[in-house]
């Protein structure tokens, strides 16, 4: 049974070291990508036997929950998407495929651990797997000097985050004796002396995890790194190792620091102001593509805390929901970015012209993320932003709703941008062909992104048992 | 049945979308074709329909996300259902109207179906939830008619539509949330909120303001209606028709649907604001109608002008005062249309001018055209006999008891009315042609530079084509019906007004 439980794992691992062996004896250039696909498929297949279950395996180290799976399923999709998208790139710009896969999947893998772990050493554990692969994968544009000011920045500053995180671990740990949520529940709840050093060691938890989500004003890095790092790779950071952190900050903040929650609901409150406000303020005024992009990752995780601050069961659901959602938006977009910079590697804002005209299909895709960004039915971001909204209002927080509603509005004017580049400039566009993989990754995230929104039931029950999980406050 | 309305057109779009797009005359005919379907299920509903009936009737419900109590509800009522046929009705003129677009058909025959679609979806939905899906649909095809097909400042233009009516429709949506929640029924069904929620007056002043802001701005109300101008001149004909005759009637019709029956003490409370708000819309949209050059601007000012008596109606809530607002909704459905299409089109082509100061002795040089103009004119200035002056007589006689004095100044506002329309008509249509021609073809030469357009054409233009009769048949033949047989519409009206007031409790 504890084998069974983290066969996912034990696949992602597997398959990790099967993409390293292709890349390094395969003679054939595809099998990498096919061999990470492969196993990603086989991920979302070992969670299957594994829905309905509540066990704790491996001394409470591993923990199977329904809010577990349903991360672990958004992590393996992410994957699933990127490599499709990712082929045509890694071709074309000459990045070691072998590696390049091998390092997603781990990546995966990491995001995978972290939010299957109620215990703070494996969450820690989990973060390094993620981040010292991620650190690698922003600068495997070895020629490029953008991509290496990336990797090298992303690893200075994730260095000084792991510190905050383990400082303020270790406070958490001297007063509870143990690094296990549920221990540190106990101990928060009980101990009154040592409240302040609990209080003090959730700060210092929540600026590392603060950085992890790119949340103001912990987000200087997020902008150079989005934009430097490989196109797939932004999608897989802003999509996938966003939401491994903030399920790492659900888990660990409404589980053990649940007592506390009056300590951190306010801070979560002006941090999302904040973020999402310098995120739109800033995207508007960007000229490229991927930093516009990247600021806009910056004002979504805004939105995204908005479910923390509330501090309700219903936030909590509606973030997962949320990221669930942008991860179509986000890869499906990314997708597009990614293969215009095969005709135009600067990924300028400029390259979406006239794609109304020359691909009408892809630029709908584009328009119908665009909406979803914004938060325009019939879209999944609509449907999130309204369980944001909804939640935030019925915890009467409705200054924070009409914060996040003219923000939407603010942000209508660069998402706009990019619908106007495609439909109203009479310039046509210079365009690679159609790489198979980028018009199979934009087709599913479009359908998706409309699909979620029109049937959205499933996922929502799906969801209900998730937020349970996390719902222990007080 | 009512599914089928509404759905038509978005299928109608689809596929228009996998036509190929060198065809244009199948194109337009694919498109006017499926927007005749609406027209012709409304027709039949109309036969269909009960007019003693104060309740839903075409009621469809299913459960769409139960989890929080979204259901997929829809049916009309006396207030909904005029409304219904004047869009299906201004939507195929518009797209008939429209056959004159050479650039980019496809795209612009596909998004005014789906646009109708919206529009349609507003009026029937009585799900908080589907409502605002189809409040937010309308804008995005909106947006590309204005930006694309538009004038020269298109892109500003449709970009300051587009922001200003969405701000104000995300706080619409925060205001609906704050209803759900504080109605503590777990539904988002308009009906039951309305009639089994009993909310402080408190907590219906803030949702009627966060709900004020999204209708006001749709209408526009002073001073929320700076996009109108912009959006409607630089909007293509069809655009124009759509955005003056359906358009601005969604945020009336929220007051009607939304906030009045399920906020009535809020509704008391803000009565003496909304009449003079209205009043005020009455009165500067007047005034700054008569400064205009440009004839689509003009239109445009009188437009918000006449949505001032509607909500001076609603201000007044007299059941008189109620269907007289309902009764101007559905009249200047009519009437804008066709102004907008004589100012956008009829004359455009024939004059290459919007500015009124370049034209001028229309009747002479194009008597058909200009007459049925100076019909569109006395309608939209309220002319006895026609649609326009039964509106505004009973909403000014409805709301006389109560709102004695701001139906004084609002009559000033009908003089002013008058007065704009009378001179727009003598400096177009009145003239010597001959006289002026030498002058005018210098301006033109300049100005323009229009090939064919000198001394000897000048005099005479081509008149009415027959594509453009037929734009105008039907909504001529409306204006004089429902201006020589109101009763027509109040017997639709006043069941459901008189439920909606009985609601309210009185007055």
């Amino acid at each position: 049974m504890q084998w069974l439980m983290i066969l996912p794992e034990i696949l992602l691992a597997a398959g990790g070291l099967a993409v390293v062996a292709a890349g390094v004896m395969g003679r054939r250039r595809e099998t990498p990508a096919a061999l990470a696909a492969a196993t990603f498929v086989a991920a979302l297949v070992a969670l299957w036997p594994l829905r309905g279950i509540t066990a704790e395996a491996w001394w409470g180290m591993l923990v199977v929950d329904s809010f577990a799976l349903f991360f672990k399923a958004l992590f393996a999709l992410t994957g699933l998407l990127v490599v499709p998208l990712a082929h045509a790139y890694v071709e074309r710009r000459g990045i070691h495929a072998g590696e390049f896969y091998a390092l997603i999947v781990f990546a995966v893998l990491g995001m995978s651990m972290m939010a299957s772990s109620r215990d703070l050493l494996m969450i820690y554990l989990g973060l390094e797997l993620l981040s010292i692969g991620s650190y690698v994968l922003a600068g495997m544009l070895k020629d490029d000097d953008r991509s290496l000011e990336a990797s090298l920045k992303y690893f200075l500053v994730g260095a000084m985050t792991s510190a905050l995180l383990l400082f303020g671990l270790s406070l958490v740990y001297g007063i509870s004796g143990s690094t296990h949520v549920e221990a540190i529940r106990r101990a928060v709840s009980a101990g009154d002396g040592w409240r302040g050093v609990a209080v003090a060691g959730m700060w210092f938890m929540l600026a590392g995890f603060g950085f992890k989500v790119a949340a103001v004003p912990f987000h200087m890095w997020a902008p150079d790194v989005y934009h430097g790092a490989p196109t797939p790779v932004a999608a897989l950071l802003i999509a996938g190792s966003e939401a491994a952190a903030f399920s790492a900050i659900l888990r660990v903040f409404t589980t053990g620091f649940g007592p506390l929650a009056n300590y951190w609901q306010a801070v979560f409150a002006v941090l999302a102001v904040a973020t999402m406000t310098y995120g739109n303020a800033a995207a508007l005024v960007q000229t490229s593509a991927k930093r516009m992009m990247a600021y806009s990752a910056i004002a979504q995780a805004g939105y995204v805390l908005v479910g923390l601050a509330v501090g309700t069961p219903e936030g909590f659901g509606a973030m997962l929901y949320y990221l669930l959602a942008y991860l179509f938006m986000v890869v499906g977009t990314f997708a597009v970015i990614a293969w215009l910079s095969l005709a135009r590697p600067e990924e300028m804002l400029d390259d979406f012209e006239g794609l109304g005209r020359s691909v009408p299909w892809v630029a709908a895709a584009v328009v119908i993320f665009m909406i979803s960004f914004i938060g325009i039915p019939p879209t999944a971001g609509f449907l999130g932003k309204f369980y944001l909204i909804r939640a935030a209002v019925s915890a009467d927080m409705v200054w924070l709703a009409v914060v996040m509603v003219v923000n939407s509005a603010i942000s209508a004017g660069y998402y706009y941008s990019i619908v106007r580049r495609m439909y109203l400039t009479d310039r046509s566009a210079t365009v690679a062909a159609l790489p198979p993989g980028t018009s199979l990754v934009v087709g599913l995230a479009a359908a998706a992104t409309v699909l979620l929104m029109l049937f959205p039931q499933p996922i929502i029950e799906w969801l209900g048992s998730a937020q349970q999980v996390v719902a222990l406050l007080r | 049945m009512l599914s089928l309305l509404i759905f038509t057109p978005l299928i109608g779009s689809l596929v228009i979308a996998l036509l190929p797009r060198e065809n244009k005359d199948l194109l337009r005919r694919v498109a006017l074709l499926f927007s005749l379907v609406p027209v012709a299920l409304v027709a039949i509903m109309w036969a269909r329909y009960d007019t003693a009936a104060e309740g839903m009737q075409f009621v469809e419900r299913i459960p769409w996300i139960p989890a929080v109590g979204i259901q997929y509800f829809l049916g009309v009522d006396g207030i909904s259902f005029p409304m219904l046929a004047v869009t299906a009705l201004v939507t195929t003129l518009a797209i008939l109207a429209s056959f004159n677009i050479q650039e980019r058909v496809k795209e612009f025959m596909a998004l005014m179906l789906l646009l109708e679609t919206g529009m349609l979806g507003v009026f029937v939905a009585l799900d908080y939830f589907l409502f605002y899906i189809f409040w937010e649909v309308v804008l995005v095809p909106m947006y590309f008619i204005i930006g694309i097909w538009g004038g020269p400042r298109r892109e500003y233009a449709a970009i300051k539509f587009f922001i200003y009516t969405l701000l104000g429709s995300v706080v619409m949506l925060v205001g609906i949330l704050a209803l759900y929640f504080q109605s503590g029924l777990g539904t988002f069904d308009m009906l039951a909120i309305a009639e089994q929620a009993r909310l402080n007056p408190t907590a219906q002043y803030w949702i009627f303001l966060l709900l004020f802001f999204g209708f006001a701005v749709k209408v526009p109300i002073f001073p929320f209606h700076t996009w109108l101008p912009d959006a409607h001149v630089e909007a293509p004909t069809g655009g124009s028709m759509l955005l003056a005759g359906v358009l601005l009637k969604m945020g009336t019709y929220g007051f009607y649907r939304i906030s009045y029956p399920t906020l009535p003490d809020a509704a008391k409370a803000f009565a003496i604001v909304m009449g003079v708000l209205g009043v005020i819309n009455i009165i500067y949209g007047a005034l700054v109608a008569m400064a205009q050059k440009d004839f689509k601007k003009m239109v445009a000012y009188s437009s918000i002008s006449h949505m001032g008596f509607v909500l001076l109606g609603l201000a007044a809530m007299t059941p008189m005062s109620m269907a007289g607002g309902l009764f101007v909704m559905i009249s200047h459905g009519l009437i804008s249309p066709m102004m907008f299409f004589f100012a956008g089109t009829v004359i455009y082509e024939r004059t290459h001018t919007r500015m009124l100061p370049e034209m001028s002795a229309l009747f002479t040089k194009m008597p058909v055209a200009a007459t049925l103009l100076a019909f569109a004119a006395f309608a939209n200035l309220g002319l006895p006999g026609l649609s326009g002056f039964a509106g505004e007589f009973f909403t000014l006689t409805g709301a006389f008891e109560p709102l004695t004095s701001l139906v004084a100044v609002a009559v000033l506002g009908m003089v002013l009315t008058a007065a704009y329309h009378l001179m727009m008509m003598r400096q177009i249509l009145m003239g010597d042609a001959t006289a002026e021609a030498a002058g005018h073809a210098a301006a033109l030469a300049h100005g323009h530079g229009a090939a064919g357009h000198g001394a000897a054409a000048a005099v005479r233009l081509p008149d009415l084509t027959l594509r453009e009769a037929i734009v105008s048949a039907p909504l001529m033949v409306s204006i004089v019906l429902f201006g020589v047989a109101p009763s027509l519409l109040l017997r639709i009206f006043n069941p459901s007004i008189q439920a909606l007031l009985s609601r309210m409790g009185g007055l």
